[in-house]
């Protein structure tokens, strides 16, 4: 019997959006273990809307969201988060006028008193370059330095699913690279990633799995060395040099 | 004219404590609006509120200052939580005209529903401190106006440490400078917005009483305020707390200057053709735009 594989997040049939609009529809995947799994999709096809569905900050309006096998659709993002899902969301989403080390100690907001210290310690061993900014008011920092430190201020609640939209924006080629290295090492730990990147070809080389979005609706999936090689996904997302361009 | 000094310096003082308890109003009107990203203008209500409370409690508790204080706060705090749980809590986001005209209409409904109740004759309020004070030299200051800007210099000190030392007031920094960050790291808006509205309307309660032996209380009093609250939270940088108690500050001092060596008649005009003056040179508040800084 082939081993059944250990499902964190499961969608079934998710419907999701604002108001009274749908942006993602009949939405279903699954998420093992330890995976990383990169969303892929144009502009405005709804990937920051289903990670925010996952985490609860659009409104879901069909289907089921299992994470550990518990229907967490209905819960509000703190209670999802103190079950271990944290979502990085898109764009800047730090507080500016606080310092690096107040910023810290916001995403240990969730924890007893007792646990922040260390929690703080281990992050900034994960992201060494935090260590002489603590002191630094936290809009000073550079985009990258400030894209580094969101993903640490979720990481401190050490959650078992994470959420990471577009984590690589503004970033040097050189710290893209050590950012999938870190999510990586992160995934390596047991934790569940999934991530939408703009950096397509830098994402699916760090995942197991890959998903395309397309207007809204789940167009394909399957294991990310697969999906990097499929020809409609090559032609779409990942046509970056001139040389892969197909002639017109 | 020649002015006397003696004279100068009791104006002075005068302004001062007074600036320091309009600082009180503008203050929980900046938070509000940091926090919730509304303007409160049924604000200078909770003033009233606070006053009368005063006022009505003060023969209770045998013209005790401090008790009867103490109930007006809470009173006070008691009607910010029913205004944040009644009508506050049901705005959306982006709801910024409905929350225009839901504490417009508040304001007035208070406003009116204090006259019908306690008709609109000004009160002379007494305690037991009476008219005393002390006098230096011939330099005199009532106590109930020095235990007021005192009152007020604590207030601001604990709130100070709130915001920058309690999670309870971090996490209302933490809104007013990123929502979306503050769902990240699992904030309850909700809660944080309903804190903010409490402490705010506390805050008015406390300058309502400590007003109440100062000046004469009628409900009127809320309204004469809350536009020139609203012109300090935007001239000391909207958002800007140390900026909105500055301005606060200044504008009770210039008011009383004018007040002094003036016919009252020319008081308010002045005071808003001042600010008005000062927002048309500076656009964005004399200290800038800020999103609920502590220090
Ligand atoms: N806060 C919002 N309120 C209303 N509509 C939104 C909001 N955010 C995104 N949308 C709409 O949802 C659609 C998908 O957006 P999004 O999920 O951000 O796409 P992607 O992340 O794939 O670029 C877009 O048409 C966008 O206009
Ligand atoms: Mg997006």
């Amino acid at each position: 019997m082939a081993p059944v594989p250990d499902i964190v997040l499961a969608l079934e049939g998710v419907s999701a959006g604002y108001g009274d609009v749908a942006v993602v529809h009949d939405f279903s995947a699954a998420l093992a273990r330890g995976s990383i799994t990169t969303l892929i999709g144009g502009n405005g096809a709804g990937k920051s809307t289903l990670m925010r569905a996952i985490y609860g900050t659009c409104r879901c309006f069909a289907g089921h969201i299992r994470f550990d096998g518990t229907a967490i659709e209905a819960e509000p993002p703190w209670q999802r988060l103190a079950r271990g899902v944290g979502l990085v969301p898109q764009g800047r989403c730090n507080f500016p006028r606080m310092s690096v080390l107040e910023n810290l100690l916001m995403g240990c907001y969730t924890l007893p008193a007792a646990r922040r210290a260390p929690a703080i310690d281990r992050v900034v061993g994960l992201f060494p370059l935090l260590a002489p900014r603590l002191k630094t008011t936290a809009g000073n920092l550079s985009g990258g330095e400030q894209q580094v430190l969101e993903m640490a201020m979720v990481l401190v609640t050490e959650p078992s699913l994470l959420l990471l939209d577009e984590p690589s924006l503004g970033l040097s080629p050189k710290t893209q690279a050590e950012l999938f290295e870190v999510v990586r090492a992160i995934a390596r730990t047991g934790v569940t990633i999934l991530v939408v990147e703009q950096n397509v070809r830098g994402a699916l080389l760090i995942s197991d799995t890959a998903i395309v979005l397309d207007l809204g609706r789940k167009f394909l999936e399957g294991p990310a060395r697969d999906v990097m090689v499929d020809p409609r996904i090559r032609q779409a997302y990942l046509g970056g040099t001139i040389g892969q361009q197909p002639a017109a | 004219m020649t002015i006397d000094p003696l004279y100068l310096v009791q104006l002075t003082l005068n302004g001062l404590v007074l600036g320091l308890l309009y600082a009180l109003i503008a203050v929980g009107l900046s938070l509000i609006f940091g926090v919730l990203e509304i303007i409160n203008f049924a604000h200078g209500e909770f003033l009233m509120l606070g006053a009368y409370a005063m006022t009505f409690m003060l023969p209770v508790v045998g013209l005790l200052y401090a008790p009867a204080l103490l109930a007006a706060v809470l009173i006070t705090a008691l009607g910010g939580f029913l205004l944040f749980e009644l009508f506050l809590s049901r705005l959306g986001q982006h709801d910024f005209e409905r929350s225009i005209l839901i504490t417009i209409g508040l304001s007035i409904m208070l406003l009116h529903g204090t006259q019908y109740l306690v008709s609109a004759t000004p009160r002379l309020v007494d305690t037991e401190l009476g008219f005393d004070g002390v006098a230096i030299g011939d330099i005199r200051i009532t106590w109930t106006r020095l235990i007021g800007g005192g009152l007020a210099l604590a207030a601001f000190a604990s709130l100070y440490g709130l915001l920058t030392r309690t999670p309870f007031g971090r996490a209302m920094r933490a809104i007013a400078q990123n929502r979306e960050a503050a769902l990240m790291v699992g904030i309850k808006p909700r809660t944080v917005a309903r804190n903010a509205v409490v402490l705010s309307t506390a805050l008015c309660g406390l300058a309502g009483a400590a007003l109440a032996p100062i000046q004469l209380v009628q409900p009127i009093m809320g309204q004469f305020l809350i536009f020139k609250a609203f012109a300090l939270v935007i001239i000391g940088g909207l958002g800007n707390l140390p900026g909105a108690i500055a301005a606060a500050v200044a504008l009770g001092l210039f008011e009383s200057w004018i007040g002094g060596f003036f016919e009252i008649i020319w008081q308010e005009a002045a005071v808003f053709l001042l600010m008005i003056l000062v927002l048309l040179v500076r656009p964005n508040g004399l200290f800038g735009r800020a999103i609920v800084r502590a220090g």
